[in-house]
């Protein structure tokens, strides 16, 4: 019974933040046809400036919001910077994963300038403990269990239910059909970039607030962001959202049961003889679309 | 005045020029055809008016406005509608969606109840799949919902590149009645066709495209044999 719980709960846990992580890059996947290597890199921006909100003594209900605003904006810029221009470049996916890497790698540089490598931690989104049966776990955690599924429920509400979610549905599919309806199809790569980058920030609060914050942050969750991608296939979000949950799980019984040192070769192990099975999982465009 | 006019339009990709010095005019009543050889430039020439491609050199007036330097966005603004070619418009969106796309512009939303109920008395088809995903639909009625969207966006010019592709005979024949019925309703076409009889059923004038000009003029009451664009499209 304990082993259930422990694994259900862990696997829960870490589900919600891969399904944080992944969905972002998928939504950037399916609408501009990029891979967005710097996704983890907001991720940790996003939890330094709700760090640097907070320690300006603003109320973390505040903090965290203009936080994720702000992620989103650099998410935004970085579209317009160093992926809209090279649209329309034949091996355009292998250039973006280059200049998202660099730009990526400038921003990481610039937060251990402005930061330094000293570890920072958020404040949690709820304080305490409790126990669920015979394991103790945080109410931070509990509250990111909770709150995960919600979001990404108003993500899918806003992408299947809106106007602009239909528009940038209708990009994922065909962009000259889209242009052709007169949609603004360089602001809509500009949204789901900014929407991608604002969902790592959430993921990035989630984790200063239990773990220590380092510039090098989000290197290990873009990893799974792209294992899960990989698993659950990019040409749809609900694929990403399914697998992140799944690897989470996963994960969870793996280390209840082997310890945490062999999960990660268990889960590469799993991850190549999923791809020799079924490879057109990773990095095909075997058609995108959202929702 | 004319409704479109092209004015010595040049276009290619990258190093490849398919489009050399291309004039043409389109009138505010009747229609018009392009009809030529596969590959000698219609949809590229298409794909230039509405903005998808950039000509080299060359202007495009629409209803008198040079509209060479717009976004297709701000075409689509403008009421110059184009439906591509092929039908793979939106394959995982219902029919509802793709209509509701079409009517995305700003000056086509005030008009998007009255649209659609024109669009569904032309494809009463669509009405029974609204919430059907456009990639289970036949060929046909996706042709269907191409024209359709585009309907939705109001046109004052309708574009329409090949719209019988690939179509059964019986399904064709069906088209080509809806397509002479949105021109009935008072919305200038311009259609390109490899269907000559068809063609010169609805075109008041045809432009014969060939190595990327335009080859042959054939204006308003001229009449024409069809055996004579037969010998055009071969050579003399
Ligand atoms: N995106 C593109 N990139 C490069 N070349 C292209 C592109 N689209 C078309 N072409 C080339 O331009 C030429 C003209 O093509 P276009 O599609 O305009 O012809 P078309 O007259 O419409 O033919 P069809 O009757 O088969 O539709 C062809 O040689 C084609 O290979
Ligand atoms: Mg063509």
């Amino acid at each position: 019974m304990g082993a259930l719980a422990e694994i259900l709960f862990g696997g829960l846990f870490q589900g919600s933040l891969y399904a944080m992580m992944a969905v972002g890059l998928a939504l950037v996947w399916t609408t501009i046809g990029v891979f967005n290597f710097s996704h983890g890199v907001f991720m940790m921006l996003g939890a330094y400036l709700a760090w640097q909100l907070v320690a300006f003594g603003l109320h973390p209900a505040i903090a965290f919001p203009l936080a994720i605003l702000a992620t989103a904006g650099v998410g935004w810029l970085l579209q317009a910077t160093v992926v809209r221009p090279l649209i329309g470049r034949a091996n355009l996916v292998l250039v973006v994963v280059i200049t998202t890497l660099a730009a990526g790698s400038l921003i990481e540089n610039g937060v251990l300038t402005i930061w330094g490598p000293r570890s920072k931690q958020l404040p949690p989104l709820l304080a305490g403990n409790t126990m669920i049966g015979s394991i103790g776990v945080s109410l931070h955690q509990i509250a990111i269990i909770v709150v995960t599924p919600l979001i990404l429920w108003a993500l899918w509400m806003f992408l299947t239910r809106t106007r602009i979610g239909l528009a940038l549905r209708a990009v994922a599919q065909n962009e000259d059909a889209s242009q052709l309806v007169g949609l603004n199809v360089t602001a809509l790569y500009g949204l789901a970039f900014a929407i991608a980058a604002a969902l790592a920030c959430i993921a990035g609060i989630f984790m200063g607030g239990y773990r220590f914050m380092s510039p090098v942050m989000g290197a290990d969750p873009l990893l799974k962001a792209l294992i899960v991608v990989v698993f659950g296939g990019i040409s749809s979000i609900s694929g990403p959202i399914f697998a992140a949950y799944l690897i989470g799980f996963f994960e969870a019984a793996c280390s209840y049961y082997f310890g945490l040192y062999w999960t990660p070769a268990l889960l590469f192990a799993v991850l190549i003889l999923t791809l020799m099975v079924r490879p057109e999982g990773i990095f095909t465009s075997r058609g995108r679309g959202l929702a | 005045m004319p409704i479109l006019s092209v004015e010595g339009v040049t276009a290619g990709y990258g190093r490849v020029t398919v489009l050399n010095d291309v004039s043409l005019e389109a009138g505010r009543h009747g229609n018009v055809g392009f009809f030529g050889p596969n590959g000698h430039g219609k949809t590229t020439l298409l794909r230039v008016i509405s903005g998808l491609l950039k000509p080299r050199s060359g202007r495009i007036f629409f209803d008198g406005e040079d509209i060479t330097a717009r976004s297709a966005r701000a075409i689509v603004g403008t009421g110059l509608i184009h439906v591509p070619q092929g039908n793979r418009l939106f394959p995982d969106l219902t029919i509802a969606d793709c209509m509701a796309l079409g009517a995305y512009s700003a000056r086509a939303r005030p008009h998007e109840a009255e649209n659609r109920e024109k669009v569904i008395e032309l494809f009463p088809k669509l009405a029974e799949r609204w919430r059907q995903r456009v990639r289970t639909l036949s060929g046909g009625e996706r042709q269907m919902v191409s024209i359709g969207t585009a309907l939705m966006s109001h046109p004052r010019l309708l574009i329409l590149d090949e719209p019988t592709l690939g179509l059964a005979p019986k399904i064709k024949d069906e088209l080509c009645a809806s397509v002479l019925d949105i021109s009935k309703g008072g919305v200038p076409l311009i259609v390109v066709e490899q269907d000559i009889e068809f063609l010169l059923e609805l075109s008041s004038q045809l432009y014969l495209i060939n190595h990327g000009t335009v080859a042959t003029e054939i204006k308003p009451g001229e009449s024409i044999a069809h055996s004579e664009i037969m010998s055009m499209y071969f050579g003399h």
